[in-house]
């Protein structure tokens, strides 16, 4: 899988790297972002994608859990927002 | 397509404060670019057309508020082979549709019997168009190929969405949130009371939730280019919610903010959400008038109308 965090998005706020429970994710102090480490070690939790306020946290390729609670109808709805 | 046959578009505007077409305008010199390959057939604020010429893009701004408003969007809808809903007002209900909080008997009160500055006592019943029962998105009504968001649209967005569509192309905008261009740091800090937008002057460099005020950039679709919270006004959240909010049923403005402010600051999550259910109006105003918030099973402000209006 891959793994993106859209740097200018980063407001630095650490709470992606706090929350995800494999420790995939660094921080460089120096320039104050987050940074993908281990990407090998994540489960696809995609709690720091919820979580980022940004939304500057991009997934691809990973394992999906089918979300049954989704409807549907909106979830098509999204694909048109320019 | 012949190469030289211009792309129609027809543009209408519906019940909305008329500043996404005032947006269009802002793309300045650049629109060149674009009337290059663009006819503008009717156009309320630009061209003198009262009929609806066939037009292979539609633009339709604002909610449907009233029967008016109806049947313009049913014009634009079998004239246009393409119909982008345009702004906030025409996706969500926008402002406008914070009305769902009165009745319509209320809102004819305060603007005709109870306005201070006329001498009516009664509402109009001739000549002006009857109010629906209440704000309804565009979509609900007709059929929406794509949507645009903001409160407007930012010129930026606007550009390149037109020119997309002129080119055939996916548009560049991305799924972030008005937190991705806004250019304070989000720091922890232990911050303890919760403020409102008269209470001090913000630290021009720090996140506006790290000092205690309620800003709803992180729950907000970027449309906008974050012009609000890099100036050190919170986030309203005008072009409407974000994707993750819209999907999941259970995910909502006052939870998500609560969740991000309380892990920034020393403020209790639960006060928090308490905070911004007394304010539900605000925050949640510009998207309350859509099913796709005002179903989620997190959104009781009709529920908390109904309780009020039990007790009186």
């Amino acid at each position: 899988m891959r793994m993106e965090i859209h740097e200018q998005a980063c407001r630095g706020c650490r709470m992606c790297v706090e929350i995800c429970p494999t420790k995939v994710l660094t921080f460089d102090e120096e320039a104050c972002l987050a940074k993908v480490g281990k990407v090998e070690d994540c489960i696809a939790c995609l709690s720091c994608t919820y979580l980022c306020p940004s939304g500057a946290i991009h997934q691809e390729d990973y394992p999906r859990v089918k979300n049954f609670y989704r409807d549907l109808e909106f979830c098509g709805r999204m694909e048109k927002f320019l | 397509m012949n190469a030289a046959r211009k792309i129609g578009l027809n543009l209408e505007w519906l019940s909305d404060c008329g500043g996404c077409h005032v947006a269009i305008v802002d793309v300045h010199e650049k629109i060149l670019d674009i009337l290059g390959a663009v006819q503008i057939q009717h156009c309320p604020v630009l061209t003198d057309i009262k009929d609806y010429p066939h037009a292979d893009i539609g633009i339709v701004s604002g909610a449907i508020r009233t029967e008016h408003d109806r049947h313009v969007a049913q014009e634009m809808r079998a004239s246009c082979d393409k119909v982008i809903a345009w702004g906030t007002c025409a996706i969500y209900g926008g402002i406008p549709g914070a009305a769902l909080a009165h009745s319509r008997e209320e809102i004819l009160q305060a603007v005709y019997t109870r306005n201070p500055t006329t001498r009516t006592n009664e509402a109009p019943h001739s000549q002006v168009a009857l109010l629906e029962k209440q704000v309804i998105p565009l979509d609900e009504v007709i059929g929406v190929d794509m949507y645009l968001p903001g409160c407007p649209p930012h010129a930026a967005f606007i550009f390149d969405a037109l020119l997309a569509l002129v080119e055939g192309r996916a548009p560049k905008a991305r799924q972030e949130t008005v937190c991705a261009r806004c250019t304070r740091s989000m720091k922890k800090s232990e911050e303890t009371r919760l403020k409102s937008n008269h209470d001090g002057i913000p630290d021009p460099d720090l996140c506006l939730l790290s000092q205690g005020y309620v800003c709803l950039g992180s729950v907000t679709l970027d449309r906008c280019l974050s012009p609000c919270p890099s100036q050190g006004v919170m986030c309203t959240g005008c072009a409407g919610p974000t994707m993750q909010i819209l999907t999941e049923p259970n995910r909502d403005l006052r939870t998500e903010v609560a969740d991000r402010m309380s892990r920034l600051t020393a403020i209790p999550r639960e006060e928090i959400v308490a905070s911004m259910e007394r304010s539900g109006k605000s925050h949640y105003a510009y998207a309350m008038a859509s099913k796709m918030v005002g179903e989620k099973p997190t959104f009781l402000i009709r529920k908390w109308i109904a309780e009020v209006e039990e007790e009186a």
